[in-house]
């Protein structure tokens, strides 16, 4: 039960910092970015070059290697989604070609088999019954903080504000000097660099490969959808809503049927509750 | 002046006799290499491949004729596969071919094989599903052999033998749960495992097969320490491996694992995980020892050549390779019709072992033929094999925060 | 007289595809290049069935392969294990298609942009994880494999592939150009209006799901027999997305668009092999560019340019 109480929290904890970014560029930009996912690749893979090939201390490498996802995001949005904005359908090609990208060139520069990254905490914990690694610890932790200090940001700084007025009338900001575009440039930033804290903290015990962005890209549409397109307490909530019914089914009946939790809750939810359970924008 | 002139022209002849001669011979016998080029299995396939036929080439080739590499990626896609054995085939017209890695791809490939009327050598796929085709249509299919690795359930039947041989005779084990990845082969197998391991006295109270894309086992490692067993078998090809192991580790989970895990096989796989694979126990057809007179000289052969130890593939493919040209060396042709009957009566000492097919063209496992080793990884990454009896080179261990069963002699 | 110069244009372009399709395997003469060619047409198969639900309507269905597997499940059960001749596959995997089409449509059509496109690829990869969980039935994933062609001659198979392709062309462009079509692209614009017109859009869109699915299972069960085996990769997120990269470099809504694109782009992966491991890079590397330079699809464009057709 304790078991549960506290695997369901990590889990919970990875999958609402993936749903938190890609809900964040949907409901401020309207952008299906499908290479979320390889946001999320590229800061395990940034962290794995620092540590085990540069050497890096490990704090110094995770920081670097969230800045340089960050800065790759807000260029891509910047060279390759902006020019398309006009069709949704569009920038949603040009991210899968990224995601694409991603993958082969994983492929080509690191090989097909898993890397290593090594943990910030190699301690693990026992308590009553339980063992769990510092490490998944830290990961839950953290994705706590992220989401605390992203709460902060959008409520409490100008540039949150800003960004919040974009989401709620694009229009209505920039008559207001909100540079709509360059708002958008860093929201993509800020939702590739919540994707890659999430690829750092869980690379040491998690996989590192190339196909590594397609399943948790799979899960944070997903979970988007189940809270809510636009949504991010939305999402917060589908994630613990997801994130403990795998671990709870995983327990109790077979861990053959986890990744089709998932699924059928998508499925279910868009039949019977289209708007997700929060969501603010219609499916209609 | 007439000297020159003869000499000239007498040298011109036999440069053209010598011409008509190397051109007579020039046909190369293409081997057509079909495996996921991507992945470290295929890139080392070829490259075994590559090492064979470079050596094979200096020895003056087969039947006088020199042999040719031909690569097509065949991936993990069916589909890509079947393209990629149309082309060897149709387009390239290779003598042979050589490869495999995932069964579905394999068994999708086969009528096409078939079709080809070209032979077809296994290194990589272990399902029996892939030489049952030969038993039910001898006829049509005869072109496919298996070399390697052993089919999946008799893999199963040599772990019984270390289970039952090894941890339990002499470690006294006698509760084990098995866990493996929800795929077909481990569907074939398992069965196999748990019915051997139970006749031989041991008790199964867990036996649990999880989704393959599954990362976080904190759930099912949790399942399996409420199980009651001493020590988990683990049966992992696809899974991801280098997970569950650094999970296993993190975890200081109260068992020893071993089994079969096709990436814990890979010499950097301690290394790649930051030596968490302490203590594992994995199978293996080879390894850096001399398990053979032919295995060191191609250990060395390779890593010399390539910078880097060979994976289960590369074993496979290289004695097939040896084991083809010698078959058609016997046969005095590369008709496959004569190549096939002397196949049959293969009876090849290679790296691994010595190789005899069975009635369907299945490698043979036994005393004497090809067995699995079972290797443990220790300090340092160093690897030791504890089974079979007659091959063992060193003491097993127990995981550092274990503190029984390990042989204290 | 403009009129019949621009049927005429349109009709020689016609014959000249059709011509150089039939011809190209003959011409080249190898088993390879013929079944390579096969697949780019079942490809077409399934593009163009997808555009014409998905891409008139505007309801992007990322779930397509579910229709695709259903054809290619059903062929390999007709044919292995009920042991029937292989051809009763393709009516019984067009109906299965099309039955499971009104099952997950029903509920599912009513959702909006990118809620329907989630939920087919949800019923897509349930499928696809159901045939790996009983995998007594289905093979798991190793499938279904030694299956029996539709014919014994390659060049049989293709000529009977390419004449479906071309069938299936006809008729839902013939179905698009119609006021069915014209139904389809009204609810894409406005799907109240058309309701508050009278027009039962439930029906319309339903019924175009279905067609669509039939074909796509159709092709499904071509596929199989082409292919001889089944594997669950055919119910896959990545055929899915691929087919509508495929239209999309087709040109949406133009029906002939797709089968053009989904030949292009199923022949260029071929087409590559050439460059060993950096072959699937370089193909997403020039997917890239496509996207990039031509947000109004390659194919539609090109041929509205070539034969000045208007649409």
């Amino acid at each position: 039960m304790f078991n549960i109480l506290v695997y369901g929290a990590v889990t919970s904890a990875i999958y609402a910092m993936l749903a938190v970014g890609f809900t964040l560029i949907f409901g401020v930009a309207r952008i299906l970015n499908l290479a979320h996912g390889a946001f999320y690749g590229l800061g395990a893979y940034a962290a794995y070059v620092l540590t085990s090939q540069l050497h890096w201390p490990l704090l110094p490498a995770a920081v670097a290697a969230v800045a340089f996802v960050a800065v790759f995001g807000a260029v891509m949005e910047r060279v390759l989604v902006r020019p398309l904005r006009g069709s949704g359908l569009a920038v949603l090609m040009i991210t899968l070609a990224v995601a694409l990208l991603f993958e082969q060139g994983m492929f080509i520069l690191f090989g097909s088999e898993a890397r290593n990254v090594p943990a910030f905490i190699t301690a693990t914990w026992t308590y009553s019954g339980l063992d769990i690694s510092g490490q998944r610890l830290l990961t839950l932790g953290a994705g706590i903080g992220v989401l605390a200090l992203l709460y902060l940001f959008i409520q409490r700084t100008r540039l949150g504000t800003a960004i919040l007025a974009i989401s709620q009338d694009p229009e209505g900001a920039q008559y207001m000097g909100i540079p709509a575009n360059r708002m958008y440039s860093v929201v993509m930033g800020l939702s590739a660099a919540i994707a890659a804290t999430a690829g750092v903290l869980t690379a040491p015990f998690l996989t590192v490969q190339p196909t590594m962005d397609l399943l948790p890209m799979v899960k944070a549409f997903a979970i988007v959808i189940v809270g809510g397109l636009g949504s991010i307490p939305g999402s917060i909530l589908a994630a613990l809503l997801l994130g403990y019914s795998e671990t709870i089914v995983a327990y109790t009946f077979s861990p053959a049927w986890t990744e089709i939790v998932s699924l059928i809750a998508v499925l279910l939810t868009l039949i019977l509750r289209p708007a997700g359970l929060l969501g603010k924008r219609a499916a209609f | 002046m007439r000297g020159v002139f003869t000499s000239v022209a007498a040298l011109a002849l036999a440069a053209l006799g010598g011409a008509s001669l190397a051109l007579a011979d020039e046909k190369p016998i293409v081997i057509g290499a079909t495996t996921p080029i991507q992945v470290q299995v295929g890139r080392d396939t070829v490259d075994a491949l590559q090492l064979a036929i470079d050596e094979i080439n200096g020895k003056g080739g087969v039947l006088g004729r020199k042999l040719k590499l031909a690569v097509a990626d065949e991936t993990m896609d069916p589909q890509q596969g079947v393209a990629a054995i149309k082309k060897l085939t149709a387009d390239e017209h290779v003598d042979v071919l050589i490869g495999g890695y995932s069964s579905g791809v394999t068994l999708a490939e086969e009528p096409h094989i078939a079709e080809a009327k070209t032979i077809y050598l296994d290194v990589g796929s272990a399902s029996p599903s892939i030489t049952d085709f030969v038993k039910k249509s001898y006829k049509r299919y005869k072109y496919v052999f298996r070399v390697n690795p052993i089919n999946a359930p008799r893999q199963a039947d040599q772990l019984v033998g270390f289970t039952t041989g090894k941890l339990k005779s002499e470690l006294g084990y006698n509760t084990m749960a098995i866990v493996g990845e929800n795929a077909k082969w481990v569907q074939d197998l398992a069965p196999v495992l748990k019915a051997g391991m139970e006749k031989g006295g041991i008790k199964v109270p867990m036996m649990e097969l999880f989704d393959p894309d599954m990362s976080d086992f904190s759930p099912l490692l949790s399942k399996i320490k409420e199980s009651g067993a001493q020590y988990l078998i683990v049966i992992l090809s696809h899974a991801n491996s280098d997970v569950f192991v650094k999970q296993w580790y993190d975890a200081k989970f109260p068992m020893p694992i071993g089994g079969i895990d096709v990436k814990g096989q890979d010499p950097d796989f301690f290394q790649r995980i930051g030596g968490k694979a302490i203590a594992e126990t994995v199978s293996l057809g080879m390894l850096a020892e001399p398990v053979t007179p032919k295995t060191m000289p191609f250990w060395n052969g390779f890593t010399g050549k390539y910078h880097r130890p060979p994976v289960y593939t590369a074993p496979g493919a290289y004695d097939a390779l040896y084991i083809y040209t010698e078959a058609v060396a016997r046969a005095k042709s590369t008709d496959p019709d004569k190549v096939i009957p002397e196949l049959e009566k293969t009876k090849y000492l290679g790296t691994q072992g010595t190789y005899e097919f069975d009635q369907q063209h299945d490698v043979k496992p036994g005393p004497g033929l090809i067995n699995l080793l079972f290797v443990q990884w220790q300090d340092g990454g160093k690897r030791v094999i504890v089974w079979p009896k007659e091959q063992a080179n060193g003491k097993m261990i127990s995981p550092p925060w274990i503190n029984q069963r390990a042989e204290a002699k | 007289m403009a009129r019949l110069d621009k049927i005429g244009k349109d009709a020689i372009g016609v014959a000249g595809v059709l011509a150089v399709l039939a011809l190209a395997p003959l011409v080249v003469g190898s088993d390879y290049f013929t079944g390579i060619l096969t697949v780019c047409l079942i490809y077409g198969i399934w593009a163009t069935s997808w555009d014409f639900m998905s891409g008139l309507t505007g309801r992007e269905n990322f779930g397509h392969a579910l229709f695709i597997g259903t054809g290619a499940y059903m062929a390999a059960f007709v044919d292995s294990k009920f042991a029937l001749n292989p051809w009763w596959g393709l009516p019984a995997g067009a109906l299965v298609a099309a039955a499971f089409s009104l099952v997950v449509g029903f509920p599912t059509l009513r959702l909006r942009g990118p809620y329907f496109a989630l939920a087919m690829l949800a019923a897509a990869t349930i499928m696809q994880r159901l045939t790996r969980i009983f995998w007594q039935y289905t093979g798991g994933e190793e499938g279904i494999p030694g299956l029996d062609t539709l014919f014994d001659d390659p060049l049989a198979t293709y000529y009977f592939c390419l004449g479906a392709l071309v069938f299936t062309t006809a008729v839902l462009l013939l179905l698009a150009r119609s006021s069915w079509g014209t139904i389809l692209r009204a609810i894409r614009g406005d799907e109240a209006a058309c309701q508050a017109a009278g027009i039962n859009v439930t029906f319309y869109k339903i019924v175009s799901l279905m067609i669509s699915a039939a074909f796509a299972g159709a092709g499904g069960v071509l596929y199989a027999y082409y292919q001889q085996a089944v594997t669950p990769d055919v119910f896959g997120v990545a055929l899915s997305i691929t087919l509508i990269i495929m239209v999309y470099v087709g040109g949406m809504g133009t029906i002939y668009g797709p089968a053009g694109g989904a030949i292009l782009l199923a022949l260029l992966p071929e087409l590559l092999r050439g460059l060993g491991e950096y072959r699937l890079w370089v193909y997403s590397l020039v997917l890239m560019f496509i996207l990039f330079f031509t947000p109004g699809g390659l194919i539609a464009p090109l041929w509205r340019r070539v034969t000045g057709s208007p649409r």
